[in-house]
């Protein structure tokens, strides 16, 4: 949460992460040439530097797109998911590298500037086998600067939220992209079993956990993964009941979904309350996270909303849709109609009719 | 901010990992750091090609006979007995970086010259990255040709590379992960060469040349780094082969 931009809202959970990021990759980069010295005297080192820095990439893109499902499957990955904007970015810092020195290294120095040898020298675009891997990668650089470029909070403000995350959506053409990079490229060179293998397993890793994670997801709102999920039943005053106050957990959410969207009702200090499920930030699930000190508190950044009025305690400002609610014994009701964001609204008190 | 309660954890980064969830990481950081450094292990070795037998040779300069077609090429006189071998090496000879040898290099071209540049070798394939050539008298002794012979028409399988990279400035300088290179270093003047392998494993290497002697540099660029059968004469040139074949018969595979 912030009032005022900075680069980086520096604190030690970010240091420690970023130290183990950049150590691991550091790492990664100098044993992959010490591991290649090994082999022979006369190496082609440019071309060793290459690998490793597209190897490094890629490995790292495998990783991040991990950290979502398995947030979603687990809160324990949560800390990986705290910081993961700078693993995305390292993760482009490595790609560029890559490219910058497979550029020089094949594509300068020759009758073309080197941007356009990448993508005339091998003009077999309409065939499959002979494609020009060079061009996919291309592509996914250029999404991949455009998610690094903006994934400061500014952006994050001034794009909003929803626009924001659909353009970091792209990692996941980036990713496609990419996978069509390695196998199109690597692989028709270099045809060790392992490395297929290797490629073959991250994917179906990928693919397995998002729809994994989605099944799952989709299971507890009570709708199909695909197709029209069913209405819960509003009554005659737009309340929707969601269920007994005993269902949650004190200081906890529960999450149902009304009118197509994720709404979390809050249990506290004897109270309900219900705000919109998606916070401001980076859209995270509220209803996953907790009141802290008086304040719901964001699963993934800690960003912090107080529940009877979906605004950020001051200095902050951020604020999010509330929702009215009502109790009938203990069964919850909660209206089917969003407030606008930062409206107050009176918590129901439980055991008072 | 109040401390986390331990029965009820929940990490909010900027106050700490609460202790269950610290444990939790300790174990599992470390395993996905091991992960990933282990592929810098694995993954070295598995690269193809990559420990050839090309290499940068010290050898400044070198004496010869500058011949422009079919591609640039040093005939090198060999010294001593050469018994029923060759009395010449041929030595590709390429311009820095993609091009060919620079206009004040080929401005010498069918005569002997003193030529300085940097050679590397794969096998016996020699290119010569020149830097320069200086005019100088023909020797008065021994052979001032190579013997040229035909040994018929064959039809052969192989891979066009560029005759730069491949002897050992790019490892792996052959297949698709190197064909946009190779394009550009044979659109730039590089002599392309035929890679064959006999029925033995043993590399065989082929300079091409079209119908009339010439280079075929523009006309193979489509057909770089991909398997491909040519049919046509070969024939014995100093210490190596030409295949004479017009390039628009050359076959993919």
């Amino acid at each position: 949460m912030g009032v005022a931009y900075k680069a980086v809202q520096w604190n030690r959970q970010k240091f420690v992460y970023d130290l183990i990021l950049l150590t691991t990759v550091v790492f990664y980069l100098f044993f992959f040439e010490g591991m290649s010295l090994q082999l022979s005297s006369d190496l082609d080192i440019k071309g060793i530097w290459i690998r490793a820095f597209g190897s490094a990439a890629f490995i790292l893109l495998h990783v991040i797109l991990s950290i979502g499902p398995l947030s979603r499957l687990s809160p324990k990955f949560l800390p990986l998911l705290y910081n993961r904007r700078h693993m995305g970015v390292t993760m482009f810092i490595l790609a560029l590298l890559h490219a910058r020195d497979a550029l020089a290294w094949y594509h300068d120095f020759g009758n073309l500037e080197p941007i356009v040898s990448l993508f005339v020298s091998n003009t077999h675009y309409a065939d499959f086998i002979r494609f020009p891997f060079e061009a996919l990668g291309g592509v996914a650089l250029v999404i991949l600067f455009l998610m690094a470029a903006t994934s400061h909070d500014f952006w994050l403000t001034n794009l909003t939220a929803p626009v924001w995350k659909a353009l970091h959506m792209g990692v996941y053409l980036a990713y496609g992209l990419l996978v069509g990079h390695v196998v199109l490229g690597a692989l028709e060179t270099n045809t060790h079993p392992f490395l297929t293998l290797a490629v073959g397993v991250g994917f179906v890793w990928i693919v397995g956990l998002h729809l994994i994670t989605a099944l799952r997801e989709a299971k507890k709102d009570g709708a199909p993964l695909f197709g029209t999920p069913a209405q819960p039943q509003v009554d005659a005053d737009g309340y929707v009941n969601v269920g007994s106050v005993h269902d949650i957990p004190e200081n906890r959410a529960k999450i149902a979904v009304i009118a197509g969207e994720r709404v979390a009702i809050f249990k506290y200090d004897g109270q309900i309350s219900a705000i919109s499920n998606v916070c401001q930030h980076q859209n995270g699930p509220l209803g996953e996270g907790k009141i802290v000190d008086g304040c719901i508190t964001c699963p993934w950044h800690g960003y912090q909303y107080l529940p009877d009025s979906g605004i950020s305690p001051p200095p902050f400002t951020e604020k999010i849709p509330t929702f009215n609610v009502k109790l009938q014994g203990d069964q919850i009701l909660v209206s089917a109609t969003p407030n606008l964001p930062g409206t107050p609204v009176v918590p129901a008190v439980i055991g008072q009719v | 901010m109040s401390r986390l309660d331990s029965q009820d954890e929940f990490f909010i980064g900027y106050l700490g990992v609460p202790p269950h969830l610290k444990r939790f990481l300790l174990g599992f950081i470390p395993v996905l750091v091991l992960a990933a450094l282990a592929f810098a292990s694995i993954l070295p070795p598995l690269h193809f090609d990559q420990s050839n037998l090309g290499k940068r040779t010290k050898v400044p300069e070198f004496e010869g006979l500058l011949v422009g077609q079919p591609s640039p090429h040093l005939l090198v006189p060999r010294t001593g007995d050469v018994g029923t071998g060759s009395d010449f090496s041929l030595y590709l000879l390429s311009g820095p970086g993609k091009t060919s040898p620079k206009p004040k290099v080929l401005e010498h071209v069918d005569k002997w010259v003193k030529l300085k540049g940097t050679p590397f070798h794969r096998n016996h394939l020699t290119v010569i990255a020149t830097k320069s050539a200086e005019p100088m008298a023909a020797p008065t002794a021994g052979p001032t040709q190579p013997a040229s012979s035909s040994l018929g028409e064959f039809s052969l399988k192989g891979e066009i590379v560029d005759g730069k990279c491949y002897p050992g400035v790019m490892k792996p300088g052959r297949t698709k992960t190197h064909r946009s290179c190779a394009i550009r270093c044979i659109a730039g003047g590089v002599p392309p060469v035929f890679v064959v392998h006999n029925q033995a494993g043993d590399k065989l290497y082929f300079l091409l040349s079209d119908l009339d002697g010439t280079a075929v540099n523009a006309k193979v660029l489509d057909l770089v780094a991909d398997p491909v059968q040519i049919t046509g004469e070969v024939i014995q040139y100093a210490d190596t082969f030409v295949l004479k074949a017009d390039p628009a018969t050359y076959q993919l595979l």
